[in-house]
């Protein structure tokens, strides 16, 4: 651990929601994340950066359970067990994969409902709908559409709204933007942005460094599966600055 | 040569049969869905089905309908317990393909050889469920095994339709099978879907053993070629479609009853063999083209 975030995690800090320690995963034989700290507070937007390539879906999907893996994830104190991600799921952390994961074939309201897959009380659930589709009026319109069928943003917004049918604690998405038009992309992040200023902790993780940039308040550089820098995001001026840092 | 005038006559008994294969051409299709496993156990499901409710009827002095339920139950309890003992450990190992056949099929000689020590070798069959005398289409007669057959199938179509559309239970079981990656991330229980489908499988082949058991037998050893019947269905529906099994399963049980009329009953599991070949050449995806 870095002496900048020792300090910030020392006594009278709150327990950050999530805490990894010594986070390594491997695809096979081959080690692609190798022994990463990090730890986000709760309610707060922390932006994973780095090339193609350096590990930040392996280092999501690693928080999961998804991959094989190693080391300790505690989140809100608990230590979450590193294979099975029903149960980290059920904890109330939820992953947007690469790719969005939709359930293609499916109704854009099924999609919905399966995100809720745990949640038994109906109003509750009404109530996480109707605040999904207020949030992205576009899916209402959509609601008997197979998912697979709408456009890539559509797609998007609906893999978002059915991580929110969970009722997150903690939201990881991986690349949100990508394939996204631009205008598409603003509107995503601008409803993160109102998602985090209602309190819920984000990670986002991204190429895209200027998008990510104006929304998170800190960010953390990944390269070749390790922490290489932990940021201010207000630093960082130019692209310059962070390719300074993959390569340091 | 054949005697076509018994044509119709043919098709119906064909179309009996033929909900038969489809049932359990829906039942390999549940399980391919939920874990990409190709279950070949699912004949001991069809066997028993139609022997535990032989055994507590004629020997128990249990009524048909109870003795049914009862038997439906007991092939579903077992058939979670094939996925906790077989299946389970393989695909944590993740076991391929070859040797989930394999492991299915050992299990299913194993259940036929203890049902051999257990009730012996002789066929036994139960009585139709309303013995009435056939009813009377023109020449043809439609004898009440074949409307409970018929009926029976349609409804189960029906309820897993419902099933599988409607619940929660059933469109998570679909998200397992699109997507089993994504499905955990919802919180979905993977593995315990996968039991389900063992349940819902085994059980629908134990329908498909008692409704089929009155206008033929059972014994010991019918589990194999039902299996590789259904097995074919789901094939020639598109595998991974439960309701391509079923038309799969109609289509088979029609071409094989022709067969028989045309060229004699000896040559009735070629008929289904050459259907089965034709579909691997021609359309090896099935009729409504495979899930995956």
């Amino acid at each position: 651990m870095s002496p900048a975030v020792a300090a910030r995690t020392q006594v009278g800090a709150p327990p950050p929601i999530l805490a990894a320690t010594g986070l390594s995963a491997r695809y096979g034989h081959v080690e692609a994340l190798h022994g990463v700290d990090l730890h986000i507070g709760e309610g707060e937007l922390v932006a994973v950066l780095g090339p193609n390539g350096a590990g930040k879906s392996t280092l999501l999907r690693a928080i999961m359970g998804l991959s094989v893996n190693s080391g300790e994830v505690r989140f809100r104190g608990d230590v979450l067990p590193r294979s099975d991600a029903v149960a980290v799921a059920s904890r109330g952390i939820v992953l947007v994969p690469e790719g969005r994961g939709l359930f293609a074939p499916m109704s854009v309201s099924d999609n919905l409902e399966l995100g809720a897959y745990r949640l038994r009380d109906k109003a509750e659930f009404n109530r996480r709908r109707e605040r999904v589709l207020t949030l992205f009026p576009r899916l209402k319109e959509r609601l008997g559409q197979a998912a697979g069928s709408m456009s890539g943003g559509e797609q998007q917004m609906l893999a978002l709204g059915r991580a929110l049918m969970a009722g997150p604690k903690l939201l990881l998405l991986d690349e949100p933007s990508l394939g996204l038009a631009p205008r598409v992309t603003g509107e995503i992040l601008e409803t993160l942005g109102l998602l985090n200023r209602e309190g819920l902790a984000i990670v986002l993780v991204e190429q895209k460094a200027p998008l990510a940039l104006e929304l998170a308040s800190r960010v953390y550089l990944l390269s070749l599966g390790r922490i290489v820098a932990e940021l201010d995001p207000r630093d960082i001026t130019s692209h310059d600055d962070l390719a300074q840092h993959y390569f340091a | 040569m054949a005697d076509w005038s018994y044509i119709p006559q043919v098709l119906v008994s064909g179309l009996g049969i033929g909900c038969v294969y489809g049932l359990i051409g829906i039942g390999f299709c549940v399980i391919y869905n939920a874990s990409g496993i190709v279950n070949f156990a699912q004949g001991a499901f069809v066997m028993l089905g139609g022997m535990i409710t032989q055994v507590l009827f004629s020997r128990s002095g249990v009524p048909l309908p109870v003795a049914a339920l009862i038997a439906i139950a007991a092939v579903a309890v077992l058939g979670v317990a094939i996925e906790r003992v077989v299946v389970r450990p393989l695909w944590n190992r993740k076991a391929t393909m070859f040797v989930m056949i394999l492991a299915t099929l050992a299990a299913q000689i194993v259940i036929e050889r203890l049902t051999l020590i257990a009730v012996g070798d002789q066929p036994k069959t139960l009585p139709v469920f309303t013995d009435r005398p056939p009813l009377m289409f023109g020449s043809v007669a439609v004898g009440y095994q074949l409307i409970w057959i018929v009926g029976g199938s349609l409804a189960i179509v029906g309820l897993l339709a419902a099933f599988f559309g409607l619940t929660r239970t059933g469109k998570a079981m679909r998200a397992c099978s699109i997507n089993r990656e994504a499905a955990a991330l919802q919180g979905i229980p993977v593995s315990r879907m996968l039991a389900l489908a063992f349940a819902l499988s085994a059980a629908l082949g134990a329908i498909a053993g008692i409704l089929i058991t009155p206008t033929q037998y059972t014994a010991f050893n019918v589990g194999v070629p039902f299996a590789i019947s259904g097995f074919i269905a789901a094939i020639v529906g598109g595998f991974g479609r439960p309701f391509g099994a079923f038309l799969g399963g109609l289509l088979l049980g029609l071409l094989q009853a022709l067969a028989i009329v045309g060229f004699g009953a000896g040559l009735k599991n070629v008929a289904a063999l050459s259907v089965l070949l034709l579909f691997l050449f021609i359309r090896p995806s099935g009729i409504l083209g495979a899930a995956k």
